[in-house]
């Protein structure tokens, strides 16, 4: 097997598995005689028709029970039709793990049957299953209540501006949310304990948001007009759905999706990428706060790259530069922007 | 799974597994990858197409196709469907506002045939962020209960960035198509 001076040994080896081979199959081979003991003198006839026997044999009892489930006159009040149910899924699987088993003895023609017949009963359970019990419509609003209790406890300053009807919950994550025409800002990890965790900034208008201090993961959605300056984020930046927007941010990873006439000043250790955008322009960073430095070392983020400029346009899939960004001209790029308060 | 798929992994002497990685972009598949193959984690571009590793673990030898989850690619997974042993969809535990498309998206999925065989592992990504969902709850926004019960599914939470979670993922995953596939060893 590996090499030559190995081959008695491999040969050896290779014996035993083929002896182990050969003893399985009369074991199993016995085995299917003793179940059915009426044996005639051909042996794959025997094997054959005493499977196919057993064989429908759980396949009738597999449809009876499922036409009896069917029949249940008030099928959602009675609890014990799910685990019946349960049950009728794993004698399928069983009788599936019985064909495979055989599968070395039978004609192909009846495994092709016997696997048609599996096939069938599954989708008969599936079928019974959605009739009996309806499925549960999924909604938020069961949930809502253990999410409260935890928020209770960790620092956040969520606006609760989240009905609880509200389809599309957006979640607890702290964060800036629906705000016009003001200047947002958040200091993060400054001289408490508070974690370094996500952070979310969603439907704003016209805003001026300053992020100072590491940040793990920074989730950006509808934002117009606005400025955004965001110290590290240690971790991945996620923007959707932004127009007419400045953005500065240091990351290990960002995605941009949907945006529209903006300008990105970006550090990033990887590449930056866009998606469904385009006028967006591309510049390295430019943000000073005090200890901004310390703070980008400390999140791997000291060194430039030089990835600002190699973005991937994953709707311009071909070796000449996409229409939907450009490279930011140095005149046109607004210097250093200093945030410290 | 077909029984031609069977038949075609026992004549083979390797015991390899195809294990396809998919979720929606920005939740952790390539860093999960690249973490249990004990690589460098630092720098990982967004996955623009798809990354293959072979990977040995226990016994056997993982294929496992790392698809990127950009939507405009999105389309293209069912590329990688065909001959897929397990199934591992990762979700990015933090990102609670698009967990209605990764529900819609992993339902989407597991309505294809060609995956109907495959083992499929939940990875709830990302635990190590504070505001995470728990893998329960990640488990009931998805709505994995009401998932077809022939199905073979676990939830397991993770974190890629630490690695916790990461082997009790894939000894789960690997067992189980191994429990399905090589039965008769």
């Amino acid at each position: 097997m590996e090499e030559d001076d190995n081959l008695p040994a491999a040969d050896s080896a290779l014996q035993r598995k083929h002896a182990a081979m050969i003893e399985r199959l009369s074991n199993s081979h016995q085995s299917r005689l003793a179940r059915k003991p009426n044996s005639e003198s051909n042996s794959t006839f025997i094997s054959t028709s005493s499977f196919l026997s057993r064989f429908s044999e759980s396949k009738n009892s597999i449809e009876s029970t499922l036409s009896r489930i069917r029949q249940t006159p008030d099928p959602h009040t009675n609890p014990t039709l799910k685990s019946e149910l349960d049950n009728v899924s794993i004698s399928i699987a069983d009788l599936e793990k019985l064909v495979a088993e055989n599968s070395f003895s039978l004609p192909s023609y009846e495994v092709r049957t016997c696997l048609k017949t599996i096939t069938d009963l599954k989708q008969l359970v599936e079928h019974v299953t959605s009739e009996v019990i309806p499925r549960k419509k999924f909604s938020f609003k069961n949930k809502s209540t253990k999410k409260i209790t935890t928020q209770n406890d960790t620092v956040s300053e969520v606006p609760n501006v989240e009905s609880k009807d509200s389809v599309l919950r957006v979640l607890d994550s702290p964060g800036f949310r629906g705000k016009e025409n003001e200047v947002l800002v958040k200091e993060f990890g400054r001289g408490n304990d508070e974690e370094i965790r996500e952070f979310v900034l969603s439907e704003l208008k016209g805003c001026d948001v300053r992020l100072m201090g590491s940040v793990r993961a920074l989730f950006v959605h509808k934002l117009i007009d606005c400025k955004v300056y965001v110290g590290p984020v240690f971790g991945s930046v996620l923007i959707e759905e932004v127009t007419n927007c400045v953005f500065v941010m240091a990351s290990h990873q960002i995605r941009i999706h949907q945006a529209k006439r903006c300008d990105f000043y970006l550090r990033v250790r990887s590449r930056p990428i866009i998606e469904d955008s385009d006028g967006v322009r591309f510049a390295p960073y430019c943000l000073k706060y005090e200890g901004i430095e310390k703070d980008l070392e400390e999140a791997n983020l000291g060194e430039e790259t030089g990835n600002w400029s190699n973005v991937d346009d994953f709707k311009w899939l071909r070796a000449v530069q996409s229409p939907n960004w450009s490279i930011l001209p140095e005149n046109e790029r607004v210097g250093t922007v200093d945030i410290s308060s | 799974m077909g029984l031609l798929s069977i038949i075609r992994k026992i004549k083979r002497k390797e015991k390899e597994m195809r294990i396809l990685m998919v979720g929606l972009d920005n939740s952790g598949k390539t860093t999960i990858v690249l973490k249990i193959n004990g690589e460098d984690t630092s720098v990982i571009s967004p996955t623009l197409g798809f990354n293959i590793k072979t990977i040995t673990y226990q016994k056997y030898t993982l294929n496992i196709w790392d698809v990127g989850g950009q939507k405009t690619i999105r389309s293209y997974w069912r590329n990688y469907f065909e001959q897929t042993d397990g199934l591992v969809w990762v979700v990015d535990s933090s990102d609670l506002r698009r967990l209605d498309d990764c529900r819609y998206e992993l339902h989407n999925l597991l309505k294809e045939e060609r995956l109907s065989g495959a083992s499929l592992l939940i990875f709830a990504n990302k635990q190590d962020i504070q505001g995470a969902l728990s893998p329960d709850e990640i488990a009931k926004v998805l709505n994995l209960e009401a998932m077809d019960n022939s199905r073979h599914w676990r939830i397991v939470g993770c974190s890629a960035y630490t690695g916790d979670g990461l082997l009790e993922g894939f000894d789960w995953l690997v067992q189980d198509v191994a429990s399905r596939i090589y039965m008769l060893d």
